[in-house]
């Protein structure tokens, strides 16, 4: 798929691994160290809109992985032809078929929770690490390349949204993925759900303190 | 060949265009008939919940509620200016009907039988709208045709957290018992108050519930669309008025 006209950006090797130290930094390195939402803050809307049960962020992050890597590697391997003039919009077409396609098979399938994220699902065509990715990194790489980096940033972006939906979906609604976990005992003794945490300002609390706690661990400081 | 040139970037344009338009009708169709079983799978448990067969969140699995439905609720396409039940259509001919006046003509009940397989509560589409969008529900009246059992919207676009606080619980629970009828056996319909509730006095305690805040156009559609619907069900209902116990 190396396409004859131009040579590859990134230094592969002609007889490269398919899954060598390059491979494992492309799919590893989104999860921590250039995390899109803790590090590069990207996908912040949907973030906050989708976290208030665990399976909805789950799900959510399932399908901006899906869309990011599918998209990746099909802009990838066009990516030779493509005028730069149109470039934007070819990739914009691109992602909306693939998030029409998986809102699809979510409505077939999974139709409840297909209601309850509702348009959340199609604004993945919006969300910034889609977009992101495509110019950052599958216009310029290979196809393989491409596909880990999306899987990479999708679980990037899935295990903060898991964390924010575990915290609050336990603290909003005494409940996780749906079954209950504080004992009502504990309702009894005037426990009380938190009606913050299933309100977006919860959301953008419990965020912040995440970006904050990863990037003091990562060491990451904004420069001035 | 050049890449930026206008021929290619217009072929290129209308390539990508067709090969991912044909993608995306492949896989709609493909996926047509599972998503119109779920969606009516939601309707069924819709029904269920609003006559109170099942609660929200059931976690049973999908073949023993289609099964639960089959036993338990019946649909039958009444002729609203008689309230006749008519046998020879089912609520599919329904959905089929194009001329707005067979529309305006026919509309489907539910009715859910008891253990026993004694007609216990009737379901009644309801929809109308609301601020933002047209609210689909059901509203469920125990067997005198008279007090509510319950009431469920399975489809709307209101705000969340105004006009959206229609899916809250508490807000529902208030409907059960409520009656549609006064005792003179006049329809009154039941009332979504502004303002909350005053028990002490017979009429609002009977016939109204309490007004959700924020959403005056919302509760307004509402009064409006459960009166008319329950119009529309008159002379259905009426007959289990007369033999009033």
């Amino acid at each position: 798929m190396t396409a004859t006209t131009t040579p590859p950006l990134a230094p592969a090797t002609p007889k490269a691994p398919l899954f060598g130290k390059a491979e494992k930094k492309v799919v590893l390195d989104p999860l921590w160290d250039n995390n899109p939402i803790a590090f590069q803050v990207l996908g912040i809307c949907s973030a906050l809109a989708v976290t208030t049960r665990l399976d909805k962020a789950l799900v959510m992050g399932i399908g901006v992985t899906l869309v990011t890597a599918l998209s990746n590697v099909m802009i990838s391997a066009i990516r030779n032809f493509i005028p730069s003039k149109i470039r934007i919009i070819v990739q914009l077409v691109v992602v909306s078929g693939v998030v029409i396609v998986f809102d699809q098979f979510l409505r077939a399938y999974m139709y409840d929770l297909s209601k309850q994220l509702s348009v959340f699902v199609g604004l993945i065509i919006t969300n910034c690490i889609v977009m992101g990715r495509l110019e950052a990194y599958a216009m310029s790489n290979p196809p393989w390349r491409s596909f880990l980096d999306g899987i990479g940033n999708g679980l990037g972006y899935m295990w903060i949204l898991a964390v924010v939906g575990t915290i609050r979906e336990i603290f909003g609604s005494g409940t996780l993925l749906g079954f209950t976990v504080i004992p009502k005992a504990v309702y009894d003794a005037g426990y009380v759900n938190n009606g913050l945490m299933v309100l977006a300002p919860g959301a953008f609390l419990l965020l912040g303190i995440i970006v904050w706690a990863q990037r003091s661990i990562s060491g990451y400081s904004e420069k001035h | 060949m050049n890449i930026n040139s206008n021929g290619y970037v217009l072929g290129f344009a209308v390539g990508v265009c067709v090969v991912i338009s044909a993608a995306l009708a492949v896989t709609a169709n493909a996926l047509k008939p599972a998503q119109d079983a779920a969606a009516e799978f939601d309707r069924q448990k819709n029904v269920m919940i609003a006559c109170g067969l099942i609660q929200e969140g059931d976690p049973r699995p999908r073949k023993e509620l289609e099964e639960l439905f089959r036993k338990r609720v019946v649909e039958k396409v009444i002729d609203i200016r008689t309230g006749e039940v008519d046998q020879a259509k089912t609520p599919a001919d329904l959905a089929a009907m194009r001329s707005p006046a067979d529309r305006a003509r026919y509309r489907a009940v539910a009715v859910a039988k008891d253990e026993q397989g004694k007609e216990d509560t009737f379901i009644l589409p309801i929809s109308g709208r609301g601020l933002w969008s047209t609210l689909y529900g059901y509203l469920a009246l125990e067997h005198d045709a008279n007090r509510v059992r319950g009431i469920t919207f399975y489809k709307h676009g209101e705000t969340p957290g105004l006009g959206g606080e229609v899916d809250n619980p508490n807000w529902k629970a208030q409907w059960r018992g409520k009656s549609i009828l006064d005792e003179k056996n006049q329809l009154v319909s039941v009332t979504v108050k502004k303002g909350k509730v005053d028990p002490a006095i017979a009429r609002e305690k009977e016939h109204m519930v309490d007004g959700l805040s924020g959403a005056t156009i919302t509760c307004n559609g509402v009064n409006k669309f459960v009166r008319s619907d329950l119009e529309a069900f008159r002379p259905y209902l009426s007959r289990y008025w007369t033999k009033k116990d």
